[in-house]
């Protein structure tokens, strides 16, 4: 059984649909990644998986438990984890304090209204342990809002990280980076993505990016699946190809 | 912005709040009565201030209505000693869980908006409170409202509420247990997740927390010390009227925490002692005190955001 099944997943805005009968399957310890050009519903599939939005139709199962109908703060509590494509931060908190408050989300203790020192103690531990393994150890004591660009976007996997989630969603992770910025964001997450143990589905446009990254791909066009496969596969495929260089080919 | 790290579980209770404690706590050996009377006052705001002071500062949800848990407090406390043989300290305590109990209700429904709307909510409710006050004649005595409310004895015989010192002694607990009481509450897990709601709620939602739920809690304990104030307030004044629950005064506190400096604590009851003081000075030179004390406000907006405490801290740390 998959960890994470999407089953006829569809939703329409209006007479728009943005996603369309989207149906796939991220084993465990995969790093999937969902690629297509502008448009092609990649975000509103991240929404769908993860309960901003409801799905019109079809459903999402993760670990065979079906999410319909659960919020998305309860689907994190189950263990999916996202950061945004556009970066979404606590600005004034230290990146410390941002990959604290993540992992506190995990702790049974979490809503404590007094003390605490054990909860902040244990979160702090796994925040700092995110950090670590994205480099961002150096930076732990500064405001998020003070990061460079780059380190943004990598606090906020590492605050995703540190609530050491069973799937981890990263919609665009080098969104908005310059050249040499995303060289290096690509190479610390390929770095993560090596120690294994982790399921990943991501979300990109920059093919390059993707193959770095990706064990499988999934190509979407217009809100449907055009392509599932690995990535030679994926490469060289017809319909693909067609999709990235325009339309009618 | 600071750059140093914050603490969050800071168990210890500094220095300086031991020292203001006896400070207060020493004033009537040397203040006269009528001096008195303006510091128990100004603790009240200065307890009520605080307790909005959880909603605007650390959680970002401005209300436009806190005046409905003074009035909530002032009332139902006023009403339990009028007509109950209920000893004053439960009264007052049995006020303030009221006010928290309602504040679950009308949270409830102000949470289902956010921003600018739910301020408008928290308005309407307040005014829905002073539509009550006015008409429930028998409850509320209406436009008269209650009037001789007494500061009984007990329990246990105990008396000492009923002088004007000892009744300051009761406030200044209270306030001082309050103050305490947030400081742990703001320190704690909890809190934190306040903070993250007031920096970026969408962000604490997607990190799994249920922010609705974490709002309207620190609602109704906003409310309960709120209603608190409000609780001491109408023994002390002996009266509670609808000017309690009315809009003006709601808007008069959201200053006081402003211009005391808010996500501070300390901050708004120096702001509630400010606004008390100012008023009392200015009403005694012309009617048209309140645009003055506009000015002030403005000031303090465009100028020192950080309020009276962000000016005293910042003076502190150079």
């Amino acid at each position: 059984m998959a960890l994470l099944e999407l089953d006829g997943l569809t939703k329409r805005y209006g007479g728009v649909t943005a996603v369309n009968d989207v149906s796939m399957r991220v084993e465990t310890g995969e790093v999937r990644a969902v690629i297509g050009p502008n448009g092609a519903g990649k975000t509103s599939l991240f929404h769908l998986i993860t309960g901003i939005v409801p799905a019109t139709s079809g459903e999402v199962r993760f670990d065979g438990r079906v999410l319909s109908g659960l919020s998305s703060y309860q689907r994190c509590q189950a263990g999916l984890s996202r950061t945004f494509q556009l970066t979404s931060l606590f600005p004034e908190m230290t990146a410390r304090e941002n990959c604290r408050v993540a992992a506190q989300a995990r702790l049974p203790r979490r809503w404590q209204p007094w003390g605490g020192a054990a909860v902040f103690a244990e979160a702090s531990g796994r925040g700092d342990e995110a950090l670590e393994r994205l480099g961002l150890t150096s930076m732990a004591a500064r405001p998020a809002g003070l990061l460079s660009h780059g380190d943004q976007r990598l606090l906020e996997v590492a605050m995703a990280l540190a609530q050491r989630p069973r799937v981890l969603l990263l919609d665009e992770p080098t969104q908005g980076l310059s050249v040499e910025e995303t060289l290096t964001a690509v190479e610390t997450l390929a770095g993560l993505f090596a120690d294994g143990g982790l399921t990943v589905l991501l979300v990109e446009h920059d093919m390059e990016v993707v193959f770095r990254l990706a064990s499988k791909i999934t190509v979407m066009h217009r809100g449907s699946v055009i392509a599932d496969d690995v990535p030679s596969v994926v490469k060289d495929d017809a319909a693909v190809q067609a999709a990235y260089l325009g339309g009618y080919a | 912005m600071t750059v140093q790290e914050r603490h969050p579980s800071n168990k210890k209770i500094p220095l300086a709040f031991l020292c203001v404690a006896v400070v207060l706590a020493l004033a009537p050996l040397g203040l006269p009565l009528f001096a008195m009377t303006l510091l128990t006052e100004a603790l009240i705001l200065g307890l009520l201030a605080m307790s909005l002071d959880l909603m605007v500062g650390y959680t970002r949800l401005i209300s436009f209505g806190h005046a409905a848990a003074y009035g909530l407090g002032a009332y139902a406390s006023g009403y339990l000693l009028l007509h109950t043989p209920l000893a004053l300290p439960f009264a007052v305590l049995a006020a303030s869980v009221l006010a928290g109990v309602v504040a679950i209700g009308v949270a409830w429904v102000c949470t289902l908006t956010k921003g600018v709307s739910f301020s408008m909510l928290t308005l309407a409710f307040a005014q829905l409170l002073y539509a009550v006050a006015f008409k429930w004649t028998s409850v509320t005595g209406a436009s008269d409202g209650l009037a001789g409310i007494p500061r009984t004895s007990g329990p246990f015989g105990v008396t000492v509420f009923q002088t004007k010192n000892g009744y300051y002694y009761l406030v200044l607990v209270c306030l001082l247990g309050a103050y305490l009481f947030c400081r742990s509450l703001v320190g704690s897990p909890f809190g934190a997740v306040l903070r993250g709601i007031r920096e970026n709620e969408a962000k604490t939602l997607s990190l799994g927390y249920n922010t609705r739920l974490y709002k309207i809690a620190v609602v109704a304990v906003s409310f309960a010390l709120g209603g608190l104030a409000g609780a001491l307030y109408s023994p002390f004044a002996g009266f509670a009227n609808t000017e309690l629950v009315f809009w003006l005064f709601s808007g008069q506190v959201l200053i006081m925490v402003i211009v005391g400096g808010q996500g501070t604590l300390i901050g708004p009851i120096l702001g509630a002692a400010f606004f008390m003081l100012l008023e009392h000075v200015l009403s005694q030179y012309t009617e048209s005190w309140a645009l003055f004390f506009g000015l002030i406000f403005i000031g303090f907006v465009m100028f020192a955001p950080q309020g009276i405490w962000g000016l005293l801290t910042r003076r502190a740390r150079v």
